[in-house]
């Protein structure tokens, strides 16, 4: 079995497009529709990355960053932002604060989307 | 004698002595020489006739003198009037005739010119009376207008004192309006900005006003926005600098710009949610059409579901669009309505079925309890479908997962109602005032669900301004919420 991601996002066709897409890589993906699911599936099962939307029901994309960053075993846990709210984030805060290695904006491309995960995952495979 | 007067009793005798003695000094020098006993004489003659001459004069002056007192008396006693034209007094023949007449008669022409002069005086005088009244009247109504206005206006003088506070102003800075004036505009105001602003104003050489935008503490301690314009006043006197003259001084006008700055915030929260709304939908189609492109799926089945994931997309993506352009539409009084009689319990049902999708995704129960009776209305069936499919998705997003939303009609009086009625998060009473305005989203439920603030204002345009019907809210925060529009009743309840 592939390396482990968690996606979350309340947005399901959005989950179930890059979910698709990931496992024909032979990823193995886990799904989340919030942030505190998101969370609770982080204790459940540690992924290798986590793609999270920003703007969620409960706890929202930089919320779930926040508190993973808060404990020890998930603080250098890699996580990608997949959000629609572009220029709105600050990307400084993102990257120096919350560590977040990149962000992909919406509508997105579950193409590079893929390429951005294997670029960390897969360094040596990845074109 | 009755009018005997110390000069007459001094300048007589003197007339007398002074004619006798000479007369006699005369024939002791031209006549031959004179003994004492002629001498006497001489004087005594001389004396005797200058006496006599006095008295003849004075008994000859004396009715010149009456005919100039009662000249005198008569000017005296005369009004403005007669002053002005004091040709009309009188002249006695007598003082006519009398070395006296060129006197009275220069009188006369002076007291004609002060006559002028006076009346020259009281028109100055009068007009200056009526510029002073105009210029009272105008400080009156000025006054009347500072205190009317409701935007804050200071002045103050070229000291920094605070010359003058309309009582919006003495509000706002919390001044007594006994006495605010004349005091150092630094002590009396705790607002830095406006301080400065008021300070730089007041000691700089251009004459050009300065605008600049401050956050105000009212008295509750609520901060307001302000744009406060200060100009300087132009000098009282000509030719005398600002360092030389406390005459002049700034006036500063707020003006409560909270409004726009709320409305400048919800646009751009606006812009944002619209933007974003449309881009989630986006996103599906793009990223579905990517995925049947790289010919990821293999089967018909995954195929047919990547095609109805993105004709779901598109549908939802003109909803968003078809709201915001009938929302633009009615606000701007251009939409075309085509109303007709028709059944209410249809087009609810219809909306139902709409929404139902939205609740099962999170175990809603959606309950459709509609009349058994016709509730006829006259409107445009798709605005109408717009309205409920509007409340309904409403109340789907904002109730948790396992809850209910219950849609009824009803026939009420002359009216056709319908209810829809959640066990969602409920709202405040401010929310529930402001939940109808376009592009308000409840602050502590912006997470719980997106979207862009039009939905319910435009249900409520539709239900209200284009079918003439009401549409209300009550709600109770952590228990749930229930819309309700009236329509009129179109025919015959059936």
């Amino acid at each position: 079995m592939g390396k482990r991601i968690l996606l979350c996002d309340d947005e399901i066709h959005i989950l179930r497009a890059a979910e698709f897409k990931l496992k024909r890589a032979g990823y193995d993906v886990r799904i989340a529709s919030d942030g505190e699911e998101g969370w609770a599936q982080i204790q459940q099962e540690m992924p290798d990355l986590v793609v999270t939307d920003c703007q969620m029901p409960r706890l929202d994309g930089l919320g779930l960053i926040a508190r993973a960053r808060e404990h020890e075993a998930t603080r250098k846990l890699p996580f990608f932002m997949l959000t629609a709210k572009g220029l709105e984030l600050s990307h400084t805060e993102l990257a120096d604060k919350l560590k977040v290695l990149g962000v992909i904006s919406k509508p997105f491309s579950p193409r590079d989307l893929l390429r951005s995960i294997d670029e960390v995952l897969q360094p040596a495979t990845a074109t | 004698m009755k009018s005997f007067r110390v000069d007459t009793a001094i300048t007589v005798p003197a007339f007398v002595l002074s004619v006798a003695s000479a007369t006699a000094w005369f024939a002791q020098l031209f006549l031959a020489p004179l003994t004492r006993a002629q001498g006497l004489t001489v004087f005594a003659v001389a004396g005797i006739v200058s006496l006599v001459t006095a008295a003849l004069c004075l008994r000859l002056n004396r009715p010149v003198q009456g005919a100039f007192r009662c000249f005198l008396d008569e000017l005296s006693q005369s009004d403005s009037l007669t002053l002005n034209d004091p040709s009309t007094v009188s002249v006695s023949r007598v003082l006519e005739r009398s070395s006296w007449g060129p006197l009275a008669d220069d009188v006369r022409r002076h007291l004609a010119e002060m006559g002028e002069r006076v009346h020259e005086l009281e028109t100055t005088r009068s007009a200056v009376e009526i510029r002073a009244r105009r210029a009272m009247d105008e400080a009156d109504r000025l006054r009347a207008i500072l205190a009317n206005l409701g935007d804050p206006i200071l002045i103050i003088n070229g000291y920094d004192e605070v010359s003058l506070a309309n009582p919006a102003a003495e509000s706002l800075f919390s001044l007594d309006s006994d006495s605010p004036e004349q005091r150092s505009v630094a002590s009396l105001l705790t607002c830095q900005r406006l301080v400065d602003l008021l300070l730089t104003t007041n000691h700089r050489e251009s004459k050009g006003r300065r605008t600049d935008e401050i956050e105000i503490p009212d008295s509750s301690g609520i901060s307001h926005w302000y744009r406060a314009t200060a100009c300087r006043l132009p000098l009282f006197r000509e030719g005398v600098s600002p360092q030389e003259d406390a005459g002049h001084g700034t006036v500063v006008v707020l003006r409560d710009v909270d409004r726009e700055k709320n409305l400048q915030k919800r646009n751009a929260e606006f812009v944002s949610s619209v933007s974003h709304e449309m881009k989630t939908p986006l996103a599906g189609i793009k990223a579905y059409v990517e995925l049947l492109a790289d010919g990821e799926a293999d089967d018909e089945e995954t195929m047919e579901e990547f095609l109805g994931v993105i004709d779901s997309q598109a549908d939802r993506l003109q909803r968003l669009v078809e709201n915001l352009l009938n929302l633009a539409r009615i606000e701007a009084g251009v939409v075309s309505v085509n109303k007709k009689n028709r059944p209410l319990n249809e087009i609810l049902e219809e909306a139902s079925q709409v929404v139902q999708p939205a609740a099962d995704a999170k175990q809603i129960t959606l309950a459709v309890e509609l009349s058994p009776l016709y509730l006829g209305v006259h409107a445009d069936r798709d605005m109408l479908l717009q309205s409920a499919i509007n409340l309904l998705s409403n109340a789907v997003k904002y109730t948790p997962d396992g809850g209910r939303v219950t849609l009824r009609s009803r026939a009420v009086d002359n009216m056709v109602v319908y209810e829809v009625e959640d066990t969602g998060v409920g709202l405040n009473e401010e929310d529930s005032r402001l939940v109808f305005e376009k592009f308000y989203r409840v602050k502590k439920d912006k997470n719980m669900a997106q979207g862009t603030g039009l939905g319910l204002p435009l249900a409520k345009h539709i239900v209200e301004d284009v079918h003439g019907g009401t549409l209300s809210l009550e709600s109770e925060l952590g228990v749930g919420s229930k819309f309700t529009a009236a329509l009129p009743v179109a025919g015959q309840l059936a």
